[in-house]
């Protein structure tokens, strides 16, 4: 499908953590760590700036749920990349975290945008967003995962033997060019 | 969640008119205000109360787009009661007995048994 033919929405996900900003950025950028508020995946990257690649990969590696590319980074306001499910077919579209120092703490907003009207992605999206804020919000203020059973979808896939082929990292290395 | 918080959500969405408002831009993200103010007949002052209830509550985010405003709806909150309970009590069950409900009650409705039953309310469904 041609991805100008597909029509596009945005999701907006916003919660207030009672932390400061630099440690709400600190743990949403952390690298080569697992990271219970991202469905216990590891981000991989060479070094975050703009143009650096983005693999969301199990904790061994060996599977990779979500590839992109850093198109914004501007420590500790804001981070954003384009944002593709390895599982699925659909086209790219662009989630942008923004943290804003508030009275109480940080406003954490995660905006998903040009998401692909009447896909999986789109689905996927929208329980995940909800879930990825008010997860990273419990892991900030305590220090601990939150209640993860229902982190259902890409952890599922990431974890079990059922993983697609296309979802092997060797498909997807840092240097590979998403489009 | 704060105890502050919570009491934000629950009176924004003890609204049949907010509600509606969510409903309308969950259906319609980044719609402005006027799109949702043609669905109702008060006038735009009352909506845009009901909009600032359900931002202060965070159910509603607004974003400053040029001059235009646009309205997404955010459903972390809701997540957040959500969790706030069957993280404590059984979330396993409570979903299956609303499956069973919704199985049945998507079933086309058969007329009462006979005349000399119980009469009943009819029921009001809020639209979706």
């Amino acid at each position: 499908m041609n991805p100008s033919d597909v029509q596009r929405t945005k999701q907006v996900h916003r919660v207030v953590i009672n932390a400061p900003i630099e440690k709400v950025w600190e743990t949403l950028t952390k690298t080569d760590a697992v990271l219970p508020f991202f469905f216990c995946s590891v981000l991989k990257t060479t070094k975050l700036e703009v143009g650096a690649p983005v693999r969301m990969r199990s904790p061994d590696g060996k599977l990779t749920g979500v590839v992109g590319e850093v198109t914004e980074f501007d420590p500790p306001h804001c981070f954003a990349h384009t944002f593709k499910f390895t599982n699925y077919d659909d086209p790219l579209c662009l989630v942008r975290y923004e943290l804003k120092s508030i009275e109480g703490g940080t406003e954490f907003t995660l905006t998903s945008e040009n998401v692909p009207v009447g896909t999986k992605t789109e689905k996927q999206m929208g329980s995940g967003g909800k879930m990825i804020a008010e997860a990273l919000k419990v892991y900030v203020e305590s220090g601990k995962p939150s209640f993860v059973s229902r982190m259902i979808g890409i952890v599922n896939f990431l974890t079990g033997p059922l993983a697609p082929k296309k979802c092997r990292s060797e498909h997807w290395p840092l240097d590979k060019k998403i489009s | 969640m704060t105890p502050e918080s919570m009491d934000l959500v629950f009176h924004a969405l003890a609204s049949r008119a907010r509600r509606a408002i969510l409903d309308i831009v969950r259906d319609r993200p980044g719609c402005c205000v006027q799109d949702v103010c043609v669905h109702f007949d008060v006038s735009r002052i009352m909506i845009l109360k009901h909009l600032r209830i359900l931002e202060e509550a965070q159910l509603l985010v607004l974003k400053k787009a040029g001059r235009k405003v646009e309205l997404y709806f955010n459903a972390v909150p809701i997540q957040m009661i959500y969790d706030r309970w069957t993280s404590e009590y059984s979330s396993y069950w409570a979903s299956k007995i609303v499956d069973f409900k919704m199985l049945l009650e998507s079933e086309p409705q058969k007329p009462p048994p006979s005349p000399s039953s119980h009469p009943r309310k009819s029921k009001q469904h809020e639209p979706k």
